[in-house]
């Protein structure tokens, strides 16, 4: 990357009025070091429910990544953060296998659409089963994520290769 | 057993005179399973180490949801001991201005509706 492309991603970043952006390999210290700057700057922001929203979907957000991405793909982790008139949106996207993909899409089509007292009665039910899960996660972070955006959650699949898809899920708050 | 609280750990205190079980602060430990496997254990274990009536103040301040796992089984723990014939008492606290951690105490307490639970709000 030259100056002038540095200047015109600096552009981009500045329109969109991106207030963090990563890309690269997410990990765990990340994520601390990530949520001490947000809770710095929301702690600016005297509204301490949307604050605690924020720092919710944040933390379910980056945890995911950090839980699901693929094998050999650790530097393909995204978080994008967005102010705009007020409303935060989080993004964050990763690698992941494609043939790992069809249950991450029937949560995602439960969750779709979906009210907030449907989602509250999934996310109970997710509890009772949180033990069952494999691996760290309790498969309910995208129900606590959708819990609790304002806006319905959005997210998109973007093809890679034979074996590989990127995903993106985008959280307004 | 006492665990003192970190900047992403709770502080747990479990002790047997009183009978009394407190969780208390932030939850996103970097190996959940690890943090909780100890007091998941203990609480197991306290129908055969304990007797009498249990009181269990809950008063967290975030947990993530890998968290609510750990926590889930600490609560099947506890009903346990209640199955056992005892009396526990819960109160999960939460702040005032966090709707967050308010319903989720309420979440639990669909989920264990045979134990004695009382969600607060404090200022």
């Amino acid at each position: 990357m030259d100056l002038s492309q540095a200047i015109s991603l600096r552009n981009s970043l500045r329109n969109n009025h991106v207030i963090m952006a990563y890309n690269g390999t997410v990990s765990d210290d990340l994520m601390v070091t990530l949520a001490d700057l947000l809770k710095e700057r929301l702690v600016a922001n005297d509204d301490v429910k949307r604050s605690k929203l924020i720092f919710a979907v944040f933390m379910e957000g980056v945890q995911n990544l950090i839980w699901h991405g693929k094998e050999h793909a650790e530097n393909m982790g995204m978080i994008l953060i967005t102010e705009n008139n007020k409303e935060i949106t989080i993004m964050c996207g990763n690698r992941i296998e494609k043939d790992k993909t069809q249950g991450l899409k029937d949560r995602l089509a439960q969750i779709e659409g979906a009210d907030k007292d449907t989602i509250r009665q999934l996310y109970r039910e997710g509890m009772s089963h949180a033990s069952e899960h494999e691996g760290p996660g309790s498969g309910l972070g995208l129900l606590e994520i959708a819990r609790r955006s304002t806006q319905p959650i959005s997210f998109t699949f973007v093809d890679v290769d034979d074996i590989s898809v990127d995903f993106i899920l985008a959280a307004t708050i | 057993m006492k665990l003192e609280a970190t900047d992403r750990t709770p502080a747990i205190s479990l002790t047997q005179d009183p009978l009394k079980l407190s969780i208390s602060g932030e939850s996103f430990p970097e190996d959940v399973s690890a943090f909780y496997g100890d007091i998941i254990s203990a609480i197991n274990q306290l129908a055969s180490t304990a007797k009498g009536k249990l009181d269990v103040e809950m008063a967290m301040v975030y947990i993530n949801s890998s968290s609510i796992k750990a926590m889930y089984r600490i609560f099947e723990g506890l009903d346990a001991y209640r199955q056992a014939g005892n009396e526990v008492q819960v109160t999960w606290k939460a702040e005032a201005d966090d709707d967050i951690m308010q319903e989720l105490g309420e979440d639990f307490k669909d989920r264990f509706q045979a134990l004695s639970f009382s969600v607060e709000q404090h200022g």
